[in-house]
């Protein structure tokens, strides 16, 4: 049972509050669905709504985005408008006004389709604790989250080059549905082949994943199909993909070379 | 911790409740406020049915912590009609047969008010996309996006 | 918007006269609508009675298990949880809900008592003063099981040495009026096999399926001052329910009132008397309103679907596409309880062959009880899976055949006066009519003799179509 709800008005108070054991609510669109069928962790619940970390700077094309910074912010942000298809993808107007770009870092797969961008986009991750702040990469807090106590306040990013910002995301429904594939992508290209490539996939593992054999596939050659369905099928090797009530593991690892190619192909 | 009093303003009105820990903005609508438009479907933000507009944006009142909103302004369809006259897309829900059981229809308006407040002329995606969150379990959407469609419509001048 | 209504073809009412069509075909708005769009219907959870409870039960963690203990020390200890029920709390625990129209034998507790048959079968109820208390409780609830073997499949269920599901009826299967099943015999099948053209044997099954209605189930009881309880429930069966739950409590039907008929979405999902007992003992015990609603998660696990079925359909077959016999073994599964499923078995039976007129028929249709979420009803339960089985039967024929699927329905299908296997006259077919009008809407083509079939006239069909 929950005993107490804190709303700090600052950074400082929210670590405090965190580092004393409550647990972190963001948009509240996963913590409060376990308040609500009494299967939350913690008698504490620390709010951020109010810690001061929301809001989108730019800086040349280096954005940085608060914590709290909802999707529907992200989605409203003519500075980050490349985003605004994957962001689209993600939920319901009513969940996008909810749900931060901090807390999708947090959430299981098959959701969570903008920290796959973050992952394609080699992100910077911002966290403040109890024994001050420090920045690493969205693949490590993907990979590990973050130490009790510490908050996440922002993430940079550089936004993408036009014409190598890639998105595809493979749903059961055309809107409002998690992932059986999500691919998200910066690939840059010179004289008609691949120069750089980070591609990022998710739904097909317990975390989103970088594709390294499919990039490997792709530097150095062409974007056309027989490149792709190649780099899909290297892509297997990357995955560690898992049965639900979307998918099961067998689908997403069969249709996943498909998917790759429409992130790029259409 | 105690009970936290909550200031909100409620479809114009200043209304001050007593929340207990943890409580959602949907439960305190309905048992705080009296305010039953909001229907409880899932409590896990899947359905749709307590869409309720918080600061003029459409939200699953059942996923807000109430205490975490202290001040906000909220809109339910309890404040949708004006005077006793239904709104332009009330009208349209009821003359194009756009409801049935009827469990629904709150969150179909107000996320259909929603959209017409910040898009007073939407395609029919546009429609589709912002009631993508609201499930209508005995199938009539095609009623309800013609009706919002016709909504649009009537509230053009 | 203008709502439109379709012009009403005439052509089969001549005779009825012009007056009677005063509402079909013209635009009559719903009583509810009102409330519905202006937020004031009521549905039962809008109700806030002062000092209501909440219950929140504890279920079956296990398929199929024997209950050695339950221990609830650590759960009455949660503060705000008032009391705990278990089955020695229900009056009359053992019940059926059809027993009101004579279904027999009681085989289901109303909370569990000495074993569990499904995953998320009740166990306790606990009573408390928060929503959050009473989860709280739940959660705490201790109870040890000794596992006992699961069957989950309906074959495996009526095979030899199957662990028996339902002590109560002694076999995994329904007994009807002395028989293992439903059964249908009308000419003899053996014998239409043996001089058909074609034998074509396919199997047909199905998942079960939730209704998933919106609004959960779910009931607040608020007793009254001169001793009744007043029951706020969305059944679909306002007084199905009240007499059930009558006699569950063991109370004369006139000490409850139900209050109902506001349904945020049933499909046939809330008829189970679900949760008004459960919530009625709650509110006389503690003399206090009682909310027992299902969360999602209940909707979604325990409330009860539409039957998984299996169905094996064999059809002997002449040449030119009459079907002269049909062999059906249909299985539904029940789960561990009857609820509905013994009678939707008997409509699965009555809805056989299909609406065809086929002179030897056989079929055999088991109710069968496995260790799953108990079936009930849901929209045309018993006679939709068949229907998906029998047309695509007879769709799998005609590609067979090579023939066109709707002349293959129209050779077959069922004329007034026509015998049909039930030993019943059919009357008012009209099927024949239907599939001609909607083969001219689709742009169909259908030859002439095709065209000129009547279902009002079986010699003029034997004459031209056979």
């Amino acid at each position: 049972m929950i005993t107490a709800v804190r709303t700090p008005e600052s950074l400082a108070a929210a670590v405090g509050h965190a580092a004393a054991g409550g647990r972190l609510m963001a948009g509240g669109t996963v913590v409060m669905a376990q308040v609500n069928s009494g299967s939350v962790g913690s008698p504490e619940l620390v709010s951020l709504r109010r810690a001061g970390i929301g809001g989108i700077s730019l800086d040349g094309s280096a954005a940085r985005i608060g914590a709290t910074t909802t999707l529907a912010e992200v989605e409203e942000s003519p500075e980050l408008a490349f985003l605004r298809d994957a962001v689209r993808s993600i939920a319901s107007p009513a969940i996008r006004s909810l749900a931060t770009v901090g807390g999708n870092l947090f959430v299981p797969q098959p959701y969570g389709d903008l920290a796959v961008c973050l992952l394609a986009l080699d992100a910077t991750v911002e966290i403040a604790g109890p024994d001050g702040s420090r920045e690493v990469p969205v693949d490590v807090v993907l990979a590990n989250g973050v130490a009790p106590g510490e908050v996440v306040t922002a993430v940079r990013l550089a936004v993408p080059a036009p014409g190598t910002w890639f998105y595809h995301k493979a749903m059961r429904r055309k809107l409002n549905s998690a992932a059986i594939v999500a691919v998200a992508a910066v690939v840059g290209t010179a004289g008609g082949v691949v120069t750089s490539a980070r591609i990022a996939l998710g739904g097909v593992a317990p975390r989103p994943v970088r594709a390294v054999s499919a990039e490997g596939v792709l530097i150095g050659r062409p974007l056309e199909t027989d490149v792709l369905d190649e780099a899909g099928r290297a892509a297997r090797g990357d995955i560690e993909p898992f049965d639900d009530a979307y998918a099961s593991a067998w689908y997403r690892a069969r249709v996943l070379p498909v998917h790759l190619r429409r992130a790029f192909l259409g | 911790m105690a009970s936290q009093v909550v200031n909100l303003r409620v479809n114009e009105r200043s209304r001050e409740f007593l929340a207990a820990p943890g409580t959602s903005l949907l439960s305190s609508l309905r048992d705080a406020l009296g305010l039953m438009a909001a229907k409880r479907g899932c409590a896990q933000g899947s359905c749709g049915t307590c869409t309720v507009l918080l600061d003029g944006r459409p939200v699953m009142s059942c996923l807000v912590a109430v205490e975490t909103v202290d001040g906000a302004s909220v809109r339910t369809l309890e404040g949708v009609a004006r005077d006793g006259e239904l709104d332009e897309v009330q009208a349209a829900f009821l003359e194009g047969f756009a409801t049935q059981c009827g469990f629904c229809t709150a969150g179909m308006i107000m996320s259909a008010e929603a959209l017409l407040d910040r898009n007073p002329d939407p395609t029919r995606e546009d429609v589709v996309e912002a009631i993508s969150g609201n499930v209508c379990r005995c199938t009539g959407y095609g009623p309800i996006v013609d009706a919002i469609l016709d909504a649009a419509a009537r509230r053009r001048p | 918007m203008r709502y439109k209504t379709n012009p009403i073809d005439r052509t089969y009412f001549a005779d009825e006269p012009a007056e009677d069509f005063n509402v079909i075909g013209s635009v009559v708005q719903r009583s509810d609508a009102l409330g519905h769009v202006t937020g004031r219907t009521t549905f039962f959870e809008d109700l806030s009675p002062p000092d209501l409870l909440h219950v929140k039960m504890h279920r079956s963690t296990r398929h199929h298990a024997r209950i050695l203990g339950v221990d609830l020390t650590d759960a009455l200890a949660v503060p705000g949880v008032v009391r705990i029920l278990t089955h020695a709390d229900i009056p009359n625990n053992v019940f059926t809900p059809l027993k009101l129209i004579g279904v027999q034998p009681d085989d289901e507790p109303v909370l569990a008592e000495g074993k569990v048959r499904y995953l998320g079968e009740p166990i306790c109820a606990v009573v408390a003063e928060t929503e959050a208390a009473a989860y709280e409780g739940a959660a705490r609830v201790r109870v040890d099981y000794e596992e006992l073997p699961a069957v989950l499949d309906v074959e495996e269920a009526l095979a030899e040495g199957a662990p028996i599901v339902n002590e109560y009826h002694g076999n995994n299967y329904f007994t009807y009026e002395g028989h293992h099943c439903r059964r249908i015999r009308f000419g003899d099948v053996e014998s239409a096999f043996a001089a058909a053209d074609h034998v074509f044997e396919w199997r047909y099954q199905s998942a079960p399926i939730e209704h998933a209605p919106t609004e959960t189930t779910g009931c607040i009881v608020v007793p009254q001052p001169d001793g009744r309880l007043r029951i706020h429930s969305d059944t679909q069966a306002c007084f199905f329910t009240l007499d059930n739950t009558a006699l569950i409590l063991g109370t004369p039907f006139n000490k409850l009132r139900i209050v109902g008929g506001t349904v945020g979405g049933g499909f046939g999902g809330k008829v189970d008397i679900a949760v008004e007992p459960v919530a009625c003992v709650a509110a006389m015990l503690t003399r206090q309103p009682v909310k027992y609603v299902y969360s999602r998660y209940e909707e979604m696990q325990v409330s009860s679907p539409r039957a998984a079925e299996r169905i094996y359909i064999k059809d002997a077959v002449m040449a030119d596409g009459r079907i002269t016999g049909r062999k059906i073994t249909l299985y539904v599964d029940a789960g561990a309880y009857s609820r509905h499923s013994p009678y939707g078995t008997t409509k699965a039976a009555a809805h056989l062959p299909g609406p065809y007129s086929i002179p030897n028929v056989w079929a055999d249709c088991h109710c069968v009880f496995t260790n799953r979420t108990p079936s009930s009803a849901m929209r045309g339960f018993g006679v939709t899976i068949g229907d998906f089985a029998l047309e695509s039967q007879m769709d799998r024929i005609a590609r067979e055949l090579s023939m066109d699927p709707l002349r293959l329905r129209l050779i077959n299908a069922y004329r007034d006066g026509d015998m049909k296997a039930h030993r019943k006259v059919a009357e008012g077919t009209a099927l024949v009519e239907v599939i001609q009008k909607a083969a001219e809407m689709v742009g169909h083509e259908l030859p002439a003799e095709y065209r000129q079939m009547s279902s009002m006239d079986r010699a003029s069909m034997d004459r031209e179509g056979r």
